[in-house]
């Protein structure tokens, strides 16, 4: 029914992005590797970002209103920032880590096809709905980051080879990403007056991003002066990560769940 | 950084006091819950503005008279921030576990304040707690305002603004439900306790109720169960083609307003003419072709079904609503007479209130005869923004510090 073959277009992604990243590894052996891994990369992007203009037209909705919509608009953003950041800062592992994820994504909405539904509540129809949730998605990836950074970071200091400007690394991510947050938070604020008649109703998914912003207020707040209390930094940056995704994701599992604006329906 | 082992609650206090004071309000605030069985009630105007103004001057006392005294060092030091962040945290983790506001609510958990921890005293005292320790952290950090303290203050004074204002004018927010009908202008409504509300100020007639819809969709149905089978998204559109399980559809003719008289439905636009579509079904492994009316039916006429095979039924589904507003003439007591339409996140102002579309009568659908309105002042609202815009200013001041950081 649909020209758009999501199926198709995620394969040809996904075989780009691994085609890109395979002359990456290969690039110290092979002349013009990263250029050409860099190109792959990129040509993967593009694909991804054009199916998701055609979609949007398609449905003619922003496709942001489910979970494997918001999985989509990661596999677009992850990339573009691990490409970016590769380019600039030549972090490989960040950009494996970023197309990785996108890839996983990708196969998520593989395994579970999604039909795309037209239809869009009422209350959704708001010049908030994108920016509302785009700063979410940008914040997410950006605290998903750190979260590697503190995984890797518990993992280093296992074997004691931890080295505390990883941490500083994982404080810039976790300052832009809480920026957002708080943006994200406050857009949903000034959209809830719009739409619900009152900024702030204690929605369990409010809720559970208000927890999220206060673990990462708090891994700011200790940070700013236990510097040399490394442990226990990186374990705050982990739990943090665990709330927001019980925000993302658990929140449709909870008890508290009820009718909430926020649970997707399928 | 000392050698020496500091006793407990000798100054400076550190993470140990700070948590211990941070416990002990949490338990007092349990067990005031528990032995005086009431919640806390919010205060209103002006009692909510003198207070406000006595908790400014209150705090603005303690920091210029006693700001050298280890006790209000404490305040506004990182431990307390960090305890008054892990008392709140607590109890908004306990908010997101615990079902809240539920009237079956009973038991120890009910009793202690944790089925409605807005209005539990605990809350209370965990919001002073952050209130007080923010506030003294923003005047420390602002006398004198350095510039590199912007993000700062943008950040601690505009969260304190927001928590303060919303805080102290939570009792002054009035949400009136309203429901108007075309016969006469209503002038009353209901708010939130259930109470009838009669001086507002404002009269509302509808003049007409309006309802944009989705095309409805195609699913196939369990006989006898009931439970829909098909996952497949199939609109029903005049010539749409598709898939729906093992059969192939297409949609011949569609009315938006049809009605059924004899065998077939008729384009006719009266009162609860519903959406009906002649669909033509062929079954992908036999072949065998089905065709007839489907129409999912109103308040007024019964529904239709092709039957597919003994088990299953293609259905439509009742459209969904893409927008609804309604148009009203609203009355005010100042004699200022007006039409307006009210749309779903298009809320009007008028006298103090903002309007706002609510519901309407969904089993009457799009011939709903009523519209359901609310109406809302919540008067402490400029300052709450201005906190808010405050916060988003400081927001992005901290994005592109951190940016900087990174370069550097």
């Amino acid at each position: 029914m649909y020209i758009l073959n999501f199926n198709n277009t995620a394969f040809i992604t996904i075989a780009l992005w691994i085609i890109g990243l395979l002359f990456i590894l290969v690039d110290k052996k092979l002349k013009n590797a990263r250029l050409i891994g860099n190109l792959f990369s990129i040509i993967g992007t593009l694909v991804i970002i054009g199916f998701l203009i055609f979609l949007w037209i398609e449905i003619e909705r922003p496709p942001l209103r489910t979970l494997g919509e918001t999985r989509l608009w990661y596999a677009m953003f992850l990339p573009i920032v691990g490409i970016l950041t590769f380019i600039r800062w030549q972090y490989k592992w960040f950009l494996f880590y970023s197309l990785g994820l996108a890839i996983l994504f990708l196969t998520i909405n593989i395994i579970n096809p999604e039909n795309f539904d037209k239809t869009l509540m009422p209350a959704l129809q708001s010049p908030w709905f994108v920016p509302h949730v785009i700063v979410y998605i940008l914040s997410y990836a950006l605290l998903g980051v750190s979260s590697v950074v503190s995984a890797w970071g518990l993992y280093l200091i296992k074997f004691k080879t931890f080295k505390p400007e990883l941490l500083n690394k994982a404080d810039n991510l976790v300052y832009m990403g809480f920026s957002l947050l708080t943006l994200g938070l406050l857009f949903g604020a000034l959209w809830a007056k719009e739409a619900w008649g009152h900024y702030w109703t204690w929605d369990p998914k409010e809720t559970w991003a208000l927890l999220t912003w206060l673990c990462y207020l708090l891994y700011i707040h200790f940070r700013y002066k236990n510097k040399q209390k490394i442990i226990t930094a990186l374990w705050i940056l982990a739990l943090a990560f665990i709330v927001l995704l019980i925000c993302w994701i658990g929140i449709n599992y909870l008890a508290v769940s009820g009718y909430s604006v926020h649970t997707y329906s399928s | 950084m000392s050698n020496y082992k500091k006793i407990i609650w000798q100054y400076p206090w550190r993470y140990a006091e700070s948590f211990i004071i941070a416990i002990a309000l949490l338990i007092l605030g349990f067990a005031i819950n528990y032995i005086g069985k009431n919640t806390v009630s919010s205060i209103q105007w002006p009692v909510n503005l003198y207070l406000g103004i006595a908790i400014i001057i209150l705090l603005l006392l303690i920091y210029f008279l006693f700001k050298k005294k280890p006790f209000v060092k404490w305040l506004s030091s990182i431990p307390a921030a960090i305890s008054a962040i892990c008392f709140y945290t607590f109890l908004v983790l306990l908010m997101g576990f615990i079902p809240q506001g539920s009237p079956k609510a009973s038991g120890l958990v009910h009793e202690i304040g944790l089925s409605d921890i807005v209005s539990s005293h605990a809350f209370l005292f965990a919001q002073i707690y952050f209130l007080v320790i923010l506030g003294l952290v923003t005047l420390r950090r602002s006398f004198p305002l350095k510039g590199n303290n912007t993000g700062f203050f943008l950040n601690h004074f505009g969260l304190w603004l927001t928590l303060f204002a919303a805080s102290i004018g939570a009792g002054d927010l009035q949400r009136v439900t309203i429901t108007v009908s075309k016969t006469n202008a209503v002038y009353y409504g209901v708010n939130q306790k259930g109470e009838t509300i009669h001086d507002l100020g404002v009269a509302i007639q509808l003049k007409e109720f309006n309802i944009e819809e989705y095309s409805p969709k195609a699913f196939i149905i369990d006989n006898k169960s009931g439970d829909i089978l098909s996952k497949q998204i199939f609109y029903l559109e005049k010539g749409n083609k598709g898939e729906i399980m093992d059969w192939e559809v297409e949609v011949d003719d569609f009315f938006e307003y049809g009605v059924c008289m004899g065998e077939k439905f008729h384009p006719v636009y009266d009162i609860g003419a519903a959406p009906a579509a002649y669909v033509i079904t062929k079954n992908i492994k036999t072949n065998e072709i089905n065709e007839g009316w489907i129409s999912c039916g109103s308040f007024r006429f019964q529904g239709n079904f092709l039957k597919l095979s003994d088990r299953m039924l293609l259905v439509m589904a009742e459209p969904e609503p893409k927008k609804y507003s309604s148009k009203v003439k609203i009355y005010t007591t100042s004699g200022d007479d007006f039409e307006t339409t009210i749309e779903v996140n298009k809320p009007v102002t008028v006298n103090g209130w903002k309007i706002y579309q609510l519901d309407y009568n969904h089993a009457m659908g799009k011939w709903s005869d009523i519209s359901i309105l609310e109406l809302v002042k919540d008067p402490w609202i400029p300052v709450v923004y201005f906190g808010i815009f405050m916060l988003i200013a400081g927001a992005l001041y901290m994005f592109w510090i951190g940016n900087k950081k990174k370069i550097d």
